[in-house]
């Protein structure tokens, strides 16, 4: 009787362990390219671990009411964007704090769809015009710096 | 038999519980976004921000004096204010947004979970962030892979990091 229970908890233990948690995540790496949705426009991001939330090189931004207005790096198409703002935020910089618009994205990295808020900011000084923080990839994504471009964006119903 | 049953199988599921954390693609080891390592061999440990967007490492140095080739510092007061001396390897540009500044480079000797590390860092005063060291690409690139959902999830555990 108590064999039976044992060996049962033994199995359920590995059943457990075998499925929980990171098995759902995708590994990627330092650099990514994602496609902003519905307009189709693919970026180069830096996936950032260091960043608590991602953030967006938004260039001539004009703010409207609840209305953010911007303009995707020309490199990258020049794309002129009209999102709500969610909310402000102070960000931490390396220079002190600075308030931000938030709005909401869906970007598509490897297989995953995913809305995320990003701030925006001008970062045509940096590389690149997309970091992924903290708040999009711990559901998502595990890390490894070893790699570059290893998850092409493939999600559904994306031509 | 029964009243050793229970702790049996608890203990059971703990074995199998654990090693699932911690091993991924591949050989690489599986790290959260903050992580305790230890300073060797000085055996100060220090909570390490884990940093995928920082090329290389950065550690947070307090009073730095060069001189000769040779940085002084100490670590932050609240992790016990240690002073150290090492040799300057290198110095190095820092560019982000909005600055740019040079910083020394040394080499220092880390205990990351079961791995022992010799990475370099650049020094410079981070009295004004959360974390005393930064871990970038550097340190993380043979060993490691990050999940942003865990923090703390690997003890330092390399036998030469025991407490003295």
């Amino acid at each position: 009787m108590d064999l039976m229970l044992i060996l049962t908890w033994v199995m359920l233990s590995l059943l457990v362990s075998g499925t929980a948690g990171a098995e759902e995540k995708i590994t990627i790496g330092a650099v990514e390219d994602v496609i902003f949705l519905p307009w189709g426009v693919r970026l180069p991001a830096r996936i950032d671990t260091g960043a608590a939330k991602s953030s967006l090189d938004a260039r001539e931004l004009t703010v409207q009411d609840d209305m953010v207005e911007f303009k995707l790096p020309p490199k990258y198409g020049g794309l002129q964007l009209r999102l709500p703002i969610i909310e402000w935020r102070h960000i931490r910089t390396p220079e002190g704090r600075e308030r931000r618009p938030i709005v909401e994205l869906e970007i598509c990295l490897g297989s995953k769809r995913i809305r995320t808020e990003v701030n925006l900011n001008d970062r045509s000084m940096v590389r690149y015009p997309l970091i992924l923080g903290r708040n999009f990839l711990r559901e998502n994504f595990v890390v490894d710096v070893k790699r570059r471009r290893t998850a092409r964006p493939s999600c559904p119903d994306i031509p | 038999m029964q009243s050793v049953g229970p702790i049996f199988l608890l203990m059971l599921t703990v074995l199998f519980l654990l090693p699932s954390g911690t091993v991924n693609a591949g050989e690489k080891i599986t790290i959260g976004e903050v992580e305790d390592v230890v300073l060797m061999p000085w055996g100060v440990r220090l909570p390490a921000r884990v940093d995928t967007g920082a090329v290389t490492s950065s550690l947070d140095a307090r009073d730095l004096k060069v001189k000769n080739n040779m940085a002084e510092f100490k670590l932050p007061k609240k992790y016990g204010g240690l002073r150290i001396h090492l040799p300057v390897t290198g110095w190095q540009d820092i560019r982000s947004a909005d600055f740019k500044e040079k910083r020394p480079v040394v080499e220092i000797t880390l205990c990351m979970g079961p791995k022992i590390l010799h990475i370099e860092v650049n020094l410079n005063d981070r009295s004004t962030v959360k974390y005393p060291l930064i871990l970038g690409r550097n340190a993380l690139k043979d060993n490691f892979v990050v999940d942003c959902g865990q923090s703390h999830c690997l003890p330092p555990s390399c036998a030469e990091a025991s407490p003295k």
